[in-house]
């Protein structure tokens, strides 16, 4: 009867926990996406996204969402989180577009920032308080430094992702740790976050080896509410890795990492210089369009699928012409899109899946044409940033920001964020922005103080309290088309105390990258479609984001590199020093006024001796008296 | 009672070369301006003419709310008022230059008044051998610390003739006025607020006889009570214009815990930086204690001559003030010739000239050394704002010995010339 009871029991259960999961079987989706970029790199794009419907959540039934996480976001009453691991920089120049649009990639350091659900400011820093140590734990990294000097509320640049039914007791907390090394420890609780936990699917290719050894990565947590329309709501996680491998760098074997020049005859030779003969060589770019195999740049091969993944969804993409020929493992289907740039995979559930990219033959037109004809030419990015500091010793200095808008005919409007440290004194009197004309920026530089006022439409400012809080800074602004603008600013080193330094207060401080979130031209304000993923392969990405993505008022999102600004350091070795000498200075000025307020004068003559004479006679006089006394002893 | 009566075009002449002068450096040299502007030993943290907090003012943003604005809200209205700096920069610089005449027309009175000789307590026997006020505006006028203060623009040039009206106001007897010109001092700087107690006996000792009050401690309460006053009006003034209190810790907060540890020529930056977090309080406390503990002692034992101790303390608040400048040393420089009479008296005044002109010198030398060349460390400017400090506090104390041994020289006047010791 007992055994009868259970079985019941544990019947009814698994009807009530696991129906829901069999109506929609897409609670849980993963996807590779590789996308060959100029110049021998490779952009590889994980995406990992898991639903759990919100009442289940409130309820504890965690399913595929990690209930590590859950259960922080309960206790911290947060209700959107972002959460991004960066490292090195996006190379727009010559990879054009970033991936997502830019929204799925933070500066270098981590970043965070959540809309926590409180009735004042001070309960909102309480929560985030608890959120920053929290999560600090769980990813391994600073987050607890996030403190008061580094968080700051945006105004203007960030929008909430998720259907949130009230937005008037959200709050919104951004904070930024630019110095935090993103490392291999950060990875591994990213990875315990998934369902498969990184054993199966494609999460196996992800090794800190290679991660870390990117020219540039980035990792991502985003979790937000969203409200289908006809549905209930679910609460979304969604994982994202983007890498960008240099594809020669990472064919290096471990055994023998050290790059060593090829011998003579092994070098590939430019044979169409007019000088190329046997003893002369123009080394030809053979970098681009290497053959690879996804064994060979990550190390070993994807083992299998996660069996929680939605099936329909392909696991790997590659976003190569389809003219390209590229070699899977045996029981692979290939899907390649309508669009004729991108083929998709679908994997049998338990088989090692191994794919090699040929060098493009000699016979193939495309190759023929420029070396990277072979690829998908990357899309042009909206706007080129780039920032750095101007002005020499340690001072004062300026911020010069450099906006490209490429585009021949249109506009570009612009959030422009940074969050800067405390000891960084901005004078906003200062700041301008200049046009130049001509897309690269040409000679003739028109500087035009009138038309700062029409590029800058909107300013908002909360200026640094020592200590206490950093700056921030906002600015809207419009570049025009084919335009180059050169926002400046102004500002001043402080010098702290001496416990205020770091170990290497030599290095400098790191400065926060500047975010800059492009506005979406036909939708100013929060809206509820979506663009295309610039690195999305064809229809999948696009469903990737589809029923969840969100709403997004920015067009694309890009971020500047972090700055090191060196601030003028006191000698750290001279604590005791300083104070006996100022100490000291003190006292001979004090010793010096008192010494002639309190005695009197009288001439060198007069009054009682002093001085050592006086010493000298008392001490002869004694001397005199004790041997006057031996004297009379003796006598 | 009179000095020597100088003839009104010299006294046009005098002011109209400054003015020139200045003026010249101004619109010639406009580099030379902004370098001022931006050096340490010229602008410090609460005295420096940036246009940072007018720009907020004139956006209607809170320029207190923040910790880059450390000045009072009155300069405010004042700098807004006048023509946009960017397009009509003489306005500026004639408002700077006029104050510096005043400073000097104030300076000039003090001199013409023989108080530094004679006051009403004590007659010195040299007061005889002195300079005339034209010399002695003169040398204010000239001195290159007052002329590098005018053309970096420092907001202390307001303290600085405050404090010379309220000295004048006090010694041709107008009381009141002498309060109303030291409440703005106060106001501005806060440190002047020391020099009430000095100030209030010069005031009762040059009373105009008719409207005096004998009661030496009705005097003293009237008085405070009139700065009190003053000073009163003038928050509920920065309260109407800025729109909260949140001036007081940004501009009086700022100089009691000396939270900007911005390099200056004083002996607190440096100290502040490398001390214990665990002491700092303490030591801030001992510091603005020790500053204050000057007024009475030096008020006490020179009584009969208030003047003397306005001028020493206003030197030993450019050596031990939290954020000193040049432009505090040039205010006591001005008063030093007052007292030409002992310079005869005093002992060191080679050594002294010396040390202040190795330290002027080396100063913003050691300074490019740390900041831009980089090839020295902080160290190098602490020693020299150590030796300009220790330069200064000679000067002080060498002065304070001449003065009191000319008193002392009344009681035994055989004694002039003949050496002296101290018991």
């Amino acid at each position: 009867m007992r055994q009868f009871l259970s079985l019941f029991w544990l019947s009814f259960l698994s009807l009530v926990f696991f129906s829901p999961s069999a109506a929609s079987a897409a609670d849980y989706h993963e996807q590779l996406v590789l996308r060959p970029l100029p110049q021998s790199a490779l952009l590889a794009s994980f995406n990992f996204r898991s639903n759990t419907t919100v009442s289940e959540f409130e309820k504890g039934n965690f399913r595929f969402f990690p209930r590590s996480l859950g259960q922080i976001l309960q206790h911290a009453g947060t209700r959107e989180l972002h959460l991004r691991f960066g490292l090195g920089r996006w190379d727009a120049e010559s990879w054009g577009a970033r991936p997502w649009d830019g929204a799925r990639e933070g500066g270098t350091g981590v970043e965070l920032w959540a809309w926590l659900e409180a009735d004042t400011d001070e309960e909102a820093d309480r929560k985030w308080l608890t959120l920053t140590n929290a999560l600090s734990g769980l990813f391994c990294a600073s987050l607890n430094f996030i403190d008061g000097t580094r968080t700051t509320r945006p105004v203007m640049s960030f929008q909430p992702e998720g259907d949130h039914a009230t937005v008037s007791n959200l709050h919104l907390l951004y904070g930024v740790l630019p110095h935090e090394v993103v490392c291999t420890e950060n990875l591994t609780p990213f990875l315990k976050l998934l369902p498969c936990k990184g054993k199966v699917g494609i999460a196996t290719l992800l090794d800190g080896h290679k991660l870390f050894d990117a020219s540039w990565q980035s990792m991502a947590i985003d979790i937000r509410p969203v409200c289908p329309a006809d549905g209930e709501c679910v609460l979304q996680i969604e994982q994202t890795i983007d890498m960008v491998l240099d594809i020669e760098r990472s064919k290096r074997p471990r055994g023998n990492p050290i790059p060593r020049p090829p011998p003579g005859h092994e070098l590939p030779c430019d044979t169409s210089k007019p000088y190329h003969s046997h003893d002369t060589c123009f080394p030809a770019d053979h970098t681009a369009n290497q053959d690879w195999s996804l064994s060979q740049i990550f190390g070993k091969p994807m083992k299998g699928t996660c069996p929680l993944t939605d099936p329909t969804v392909p696991p790997v993409c590659i976003h190569v012409p389809d003219t390209r020929s590229v070699f899977v493992s045996e029981g692979v289907r290939e899907n390649k899109s309508a669009s004729g740039a991108s083929r998709c995979f679908e994997i049998p559930p338990s088989a090692d899946f191994d794919m090699v990219l040929p060098r493009p033959s000699e016979s193939d037109p495309a190759a023929n044409q420029t070396p990277d004809s072979a690829i998908v030419p990357p899309e042009t990015p909206l706007l080129y940033a780039e920032r750095s500091f101007t002005g020499h010793g340690q001072e004062r200095g300026g911020v010069q920001t450099i906006l490209r808008n490429p585009s021949p005919d249109a506009a570009v409007e612009f959030i422009y964020m940074e969050s800067l440290p405390w000891f960084m004194r901005i004078y906003l009197h200062t700041m301008e922005a200049r046009v130049v004309a001509g897309a690269g920026g040409s000679a003739h530089a028109r500087a035009r103080p009138d038309e700062s006022s029409s590029l800058i439409q909107q300013v908002f400012y909360r200026p640094a309290v020592d200590r206490a809080r950093g700056t921030q800074l906002e600015v809207r602004m419009r570049v025009p088309p084919a335009a180059t603008v050169f926002l400046t600013y102004d500002f001043e080193k402080s010098i702290l105390r001496y416990t205020e330094y770091p170990p290497d207060a030599n290095r400098g401080f790191d400065v926060a990258a500047a975010v800059i979130t492009i506005l979406d031209p036909d939708h100013p304000g929060p809206r509820s479609d979506q663009g295309s993923p610039a690195a999305g392969a064809g229809t999948s990405s696009s469903s990737s984001r589809g029923s969840g993505g969100g709403r997004r008022f920015a067009a694309y999102t890009l971020r500047t590199t972090t700055l090191l600004c060196s601030l003028p350091t006191p000698d750290f070795s001279m604590p005791y020093n300083v104070i006996i000498f100022t100490s000291t200075a003190i006292a001979l000025a004090f010793g010096g006024v008192f010494n002639i307020l309190v005695r009197r004068f009288v001439a060198a003559d007069e009054g009682p001796e002093a001085g050592l004479a006086v010493l000298v006679g008392r001490l002869k006089g004694r001397l005199l008296r004790g041997a006057g006394q031996a004297v009379k002893g003796k006598s | 009672m009179d000095g020597t009566k100088v003839a009104p075009g010299r006294t046009a002449g005098l002011y109209a070369g400054a003015a020139v002068l200045r003026l010249a450096i101004f619109t010639l040299l406009p580099g030379l301006a902004n370098l001022l502007t931006g050096r340490v030993e010229v602008s410090t943290p609460v005295t420096s003419f940036k246009r940072q907090g007018l720009f907020l003012y004139n956006r209607n943003v809170s320029p207190y709310d923040g910790g880059v604005y450390h000045q009072a809200p009155l300069f405010l209205p004042l700098f807004s008022l006048l023509p946009s700096f960017s397009s009509f920069p003489i306005f500026t610089y004639l408002l700077y230059i006029v104050v510096d005449l005043l400073s000097a027309s104030a300076l000039w009175r003090i001199a013409d008044s023989g108080e530094a000789g004679s006051s009403a307590l004590f007659t010195s026997p040299r007061r005889e051998k002195r300079w005339s006020g034209f010399g002695i505006a003169a040398l204010f006028l000239f001195n290159p610390f007052t002329v590098a203060t005018c053309i970096g623009r420092s907001t202390s040039v307001f303290t600085t003739c405050a404090i010379l009206h309220a000295i004048a106001k006090a010694v041709s007897g107008a009381p009141f006025g002498a309060m109303v010109a030291l409440s703005f001092a106060s106001y501005l700087s806060m440190y002047p607020l020391l020099l009430l107690p000095p100030l209030i006996l010069l005031c009762y000792d040059r009373q105009c006889p008719e409207r005096a009050i004998n009661s030496g401690f009705r005097f003293a309460a009237t008085c405070v009570a009139t700065v009190a006053g003053v000073l009163a009006v003038l928050f509920q003034l920065s309260y109407f214009i800025t729109g909260s209190w949140e001036f007081l810790p940004s501009t009086y907060g700022v100089q009691l815990t000396l939270s900007d540890l911005t390099p200056n020529v004083g002996l607190w930056w440096y100290f502040f930086i490398e001390m214990f977090d665990s002491f700092r309080s303490f030591f801030l406390a001992v510091f603005w204690l020790h500053l204050s503990s000057y007024v009475g002692g030096l008020t006490l034992r020179i009584r009969r001559q208030p003047l003397v101790v306005l001028t020493l303390l206003l030197g030993i608040f450019a050596i031990f003030k939290p954020y000193p400048s040049i432009s505090d040393t040039s205010l006591f420089l001005a008063m030093v010739p007052l007292y030409r009479h002992v310079f005869p008296l005093m002992r060191y005044t080679f050594v002294i000239a010396a040390v202040i002109l190795y330290a002027a010198f080396l100063g913003p030398a050691f300074y490019h050394l740390w900041i831009y060349a980089g090839s020295g460390n902080a160290n190098f400017f602490y020693a020299i704002t150590l030796v300009w400090g220790l330069g200064q506090s000679l000067l002080v104390c060498d002065l304070m010995f001449a003065v009191l041994r000319d008193e002392w020289e009344v009681e035994r006047p055989e004694m002039v010339g003949k050496e002296i010791r101290q018991i």
